[in-house]
């Protein structure tokens, strides 16, 4: 008996330490998001003032208004040509950061992946806005070779969106990659082409089934951040661009429609946890046949 | 079914050379064992047969085929690896028709193919089964039956056995030597337990500071190691160094002085070899086992008296190490119901021991 | 065991005496092709750090590839507009509140969730890092329309609660990795010798936990003054971080002084790694 209560005395004291986290997310991440689905409801007047009345108007606009329609396809589009981009890109990275017997090159790539992560998104976007202008670096460059005879328009379209994030989101894709990749003991790699499979045979038939749970939560987090950021599209991709994120914010910030602004971002919001624990669950089930 | 020809191969990492100059002739049908302590270099050796790491000089042969030159899927072998390396994502049944699937075969005949392989190792019922819904000794079956699947010219066992129990090792090897034989492939067994070698091997090659030491049946490198390092790696051994000429030759016998023993009178042991004296041998070696207890007919010669330092009890036998009165210590070893009462330390005991279990090392080599 | 000889055979001449020597083709063309892909993803991914650079010390608005000539034009135009010294004092003030608090609060989160053991422990921990994965635009509206109701909007503090909430997770993370790797057997032994709960906290787990506290401070850190998307929901016009005012500027004019104060996160972040890499080492991070 004297047991429990130590294990009961401790116990507490670990939860002391934990509920101050709790109160704090559940006062400033669980309560604005219900305020915000509860807001989602209400309705507004001509003005746009909210009335306390509640109804399904505003998830009815966006779901039979052919713009927001528009607007979701091409989000799920984007952030999932983001995530393929990012995934395919991240197994040449990832192979290179885990199979380098050098420490230093090794040493290298891990600062070069890293240093996306640790600078802020506006510096990357502007130094992807001084790539891609139409006076800018590689106009002026694509030109210097001759390749083009007048400055091509890259800047402003969603393809410049998708270039930068693929560029601020890879190292979420590389890293999980990386770190499965690590884990599969070369023995495997080894009995693969002992029995006569060459490197690339090995490759989708052992490393890519091994690495896929790394690779699926990577592309999770990929995913997740593609569909939610604002700042990126909006710098340079222009604010008219049919993305949710975009929408959002001119709902919030110059039409002032917080109800509406409310109900784009909780379907955005659904949408992405949709996503979230579609990938969560295959990466579970994938994972229960390795493991007890 | 091929023998493996081993032609000169050296390997050096940077500055280390791992492996130096083997010559090794594998026949077919044979089950070779490479034994040594690790870092002798058995791996490396290993790892170049199957082609995982290139030899810095030399050929390597499998039949009449080099493939020095040769990457690992196109060598066409065996290999049962240490921790098994089974696929974690395939059940039994795909690991299994892994390598056949690789060669395209049809359908039916990898089915054949695998049915046949999990039948060798009596798994048949598991076939559905994941690598890690089995125990320890049914996964090195699988990988055996991934191995042989493939119908390899060679099979290698990288220490197939180091991971499982003491008991579970015993029948593993049993089954392994049945497999082989039943099958007839050629097999290099990679191990560092004499024992596994000893009891598995039709020859072994003993492996040590990146040379190789001896080659020869597991009665060969017992009863006469090449030298000092075979001597010392295979069973225990009390060695015996000596000027190297013997002081008196009666018959063919030759008696030399063990400088490093002395007896209670004050004088170095007298050893009696049976084998032909030579002016260059310079070791003696004397395995535990062959020491009796007993006075042996006080002549004086390959007997001592001894006070006991140590006793252990192993059951089916006694382990002694006793120190000579003047100075230096042997180990002997007696089957267990030579003592009626375990003898305790401190305890005086006579040895004895027959010249023809005195065997002269070579001085050349280590 | 009689005595043992371990030299190294005949010690003289390490290498094999065989002159045969080959020279292997280590590299195949499948290898030259995934290098190849491999440091073109990385090349690309510090693309935008290169080019920061070279705009800064670009003498004109944009820059030119091969550089013309180095010029400090921006870096004198950040030091005349005021604008820039008030975000930045906004901006480490907010570090100052944000980094302290966040640390604490993320460390006893991490170090609580490694040591309890109950069902839905996984779950609170997918809680705590969450703001991780939410769209930003949505926490930030959602913080937006809370504060406004709350009164808080316009004040320091909606900008310290918004970057606590971003920051936090880093510091979970980070922690719970060290908290991982320590022994629960340690604090059991510390506490057998008769040391209580807060000595064993403060004398053996924090010690030895130390490295991911530093890594998360990091994180924290530069999450803190790299954060836009939520500061630019509740920021006011008085409470104007760095970044909020590079969006600014970048948004509606384009002031090529941006190009300078860029270096300035470029810096921060180097400095970071250096820290990083002393206190977990790089490879370890995330």
């Amino acid at each position: 008996m004297a047991r429990t209560s130590v294990v009961k005395r401790t116990n507490s004291f670990y939860w002391l330490l934990l509920t101050p986290s709790l109160l704090f997310l559940t006062a400033f991440l669980v309560v604005p998001f219900i305020m915000l689905i509860v807001l989602s409801f209400r309705e507004v007047d001509s003005l746009l003032n909210v009335l306390p009345t509640y109804s399904l108007s505003h998830y009815t606009e966006v779901f039979t208004s052919g713009i927001y329609l528009n607007t979701i396809q091409s989000s799920l589009g984007v952030a999932l040509l983001t995530t393929v981009i990012c995934t395919l890109l991240a197994y040449p990275a990832a192979y290179l950061l885990v199979r380098t017997e050098r420490p230093a090159l090794r040493t290298l790539f891990y600062i070069l992946l890293i240093s996306p992560l640790l600078t802020s998104v506006v510096i990357r976007t502007f130094a992807w806005i001084v790539i891609l202008a139409q006076n800018g670096l590689l106009n002026e460059l694509l030109m210097n070779l001759h390749l083009i005879d007048k400055p091509l328009s890259m800047l402003w379209s969603m393809n410049a969106v998708v270039i930068a994030y693929v560029q601020v989101m890879l190292p979420f894709a590389v890293l999980p990659i990386a770190t499965s990749m690590g884990e599969i003991q070369p023995k495997l790699r080894q009995a693969s082409m002992s029995l006569g499979a060459g490197r690339v045979r090995t490759f989708f038939t052992v490393t890519l089934p091994l690495t896929l749970p790394g690779m699926l939560s990577g592309a999770a987090i990929v995913f997740s951040l593609a569909a939610g950021s604002y700042i990126t599209p909006l710098l340079v991709g222009g604010r008219l661009q049919p993305l949710l994120p975009l929408a959002i914010y001119q709902q919030a910030v110059q039409v002032f429609n917080m109800p509406f602004a409310a109900a784009l971002s909780v379907t955005l919001l659904i949408m992405v946890i949709l996503v979230v624990l579609l990938l969560g669950w295959i990466s579970k089930r994938w994972e229960a046949r390795l493991r007890d | 079914m091929s023998g493996i020809h081993i032609d000169d191969v050296s390997r050096v990492f940077g500055d280390f050379t791992a492996l130096e100059q083997v010559q090794l002739q594998v026949r077919e049908g044979e089950f070779f064992s490479l034994l040594g302590p690790s870092g002798c270099g058995k791996t490396t050796l290993l790892n170049m047969i199957a082609g995982f790491l290139d030899p810095t000089t030399g050929r390597i042969m499998i039949g009449e085929r080099d493939v020095t030159d040769l990457p690992p899927y196109r060598r066409g072998l065996g290999i049962v690896f240490q921790d098994y390396a089974l696929f974690p994502h395939l059940t039994v049944f795909q690991n299994v028709a892994y390598g056949l699937k690789v060669r395209k075969l049809s359908k039916s005949e990898v089915k054949r193919r695998v049915d046949e392989a999990l039948a060798l190792v009596q798994l048949s019922s598991m076939a559905e089964r994941r690598p890690h819904q089995l125990s320890g000794g049914q996964r090195q079956r699988v990988a055996i039956a991934r191995a042989l699947a493939i119908e390899p010219s060679v099979l290698l066992l990288d220490e197939p056995l180091s991971n499982l129990d003491a008991k579970l090792r015993k029948d593993m090897q049993t089954e392994l030597k049945t497999i082989q034989r039943r099958t007839g492939i050629t097999t290099i067994l990679v191990t560092h337990d004499q024992e596994e070698a000893l009891s598995l091997s039709d020859r072994i090659g003993i492996l040590g500071h990146g040379r190789l030491q001896q080659v020869g049946t597991p009665l060969e490198v017992y009863r006469q190691p090449a030298n000092r390092f075979v001597a010392d790696f295979i069973g225990q051994v009390n060695l015996f160094r000596t000027e190297g000429v013997p002081f008196e030759r009666v018959e063919r016998y030759g008696r030399y002085y063990a400088d490093d023993y002395e007896t209670e009178a004050g004088t170095s042991l007298i050893l009696e070899t049976a084998a032909a004296p030579s002016e260059t041998t310079g070791t003696f070696m004397l395995r535990p086992e062959r020491i009796r207890i007993g006075d042996g007919g006080s002549t004086g010669i390959n007997q001592v008296n001894a006070v006991i330092r140590h006793v252990s009890y192993a059951g089916d036998q006694v382990r002694l190490l006793v120190t000579l009165a003047g100075k230096g210590e042997l180990i002997a070893v007696a089957p267990d119901p030579v003592f009626p009462v375990l003898p305790q330390a401190g305890d005086s005991v006579q040895l004895y021991w027959d010249a023809a279990d005195v065997i002269p090392l070579p001085t050349e080599g280590v | 065991m009689t005595d043992s000889n371990k030299r190294l055979p005949n010690g003289s001449d390490p290498k094999p005496k065989s002159g045969r020597r080959r020279v292997r083709r280590k590299w195949s063309l499948l290898t030259t092709l995934v290098w190849t892909a491999g440091i073109g993803v990385y090349l690309f991914l510090v693309a935008p750090m290169f080019v920061i650079f070279l705009s800064a010390f670009s003498p004109t608005e944009y820059p030119t590839f091969p550089p013309s000539s180095v010029s400090f034009r921006w870096f004198t135009a950040l030091f005349t507009n005021s604008d820039w010294g008030e975000a930045l004092r906004v901006s480490l003030i907010l570090l100052l509140i944000v980094t302290p608090l966040t640390v604490i609060l993320g460390t006893a989160a991490a170090y609580a969730l490694g040591r309890l053991k109950f069902r839905g422990r996984e779950a609170i921990r997918s809680f705590m890092l969450s703001p991780l994965m939410i769209p930003q635009v949505v926490l930030g509206i959602a913080l937006l329309y809370e504060f406004t109701s709350l009164g808080l909007i316009n004040t320091l503090t909606s900008l310290v609660i918004g970057h606590m909430v971003i920051a936090f997770p880093f510091v979970v993370r980070t922690v719970s990795v060290s908290v991982s790797s320590l022994d629960p057997k340690l604090e059991s032994a510390s506490m057998s010798l008769g040391a209580g709960r807060w000595t064993t906290f403060r004398k053996i787990t924090l010690p030895l936990i130390k490295p991911g506290i530093i890594a998360g401070t990091v994180f924290s850190v530069v999450e803190s003054f790299g954060e836009v998307s939520i500061s630019l929901f509740v920021s006011s016009p008085g409470n104007i971080t760095v970044p909020v005012r590079i969006f600014n500027y970048i948004d509606q004019t384009f002031d090529p002084s941006v190009n300078a104060i860029s270096v300035l996160f470029i810096a921060v972040a180097v400095v970071a790694m250096i820290i990083i890499d002393r206190a977990v080492g790089l490879t370890k991070v995330l």
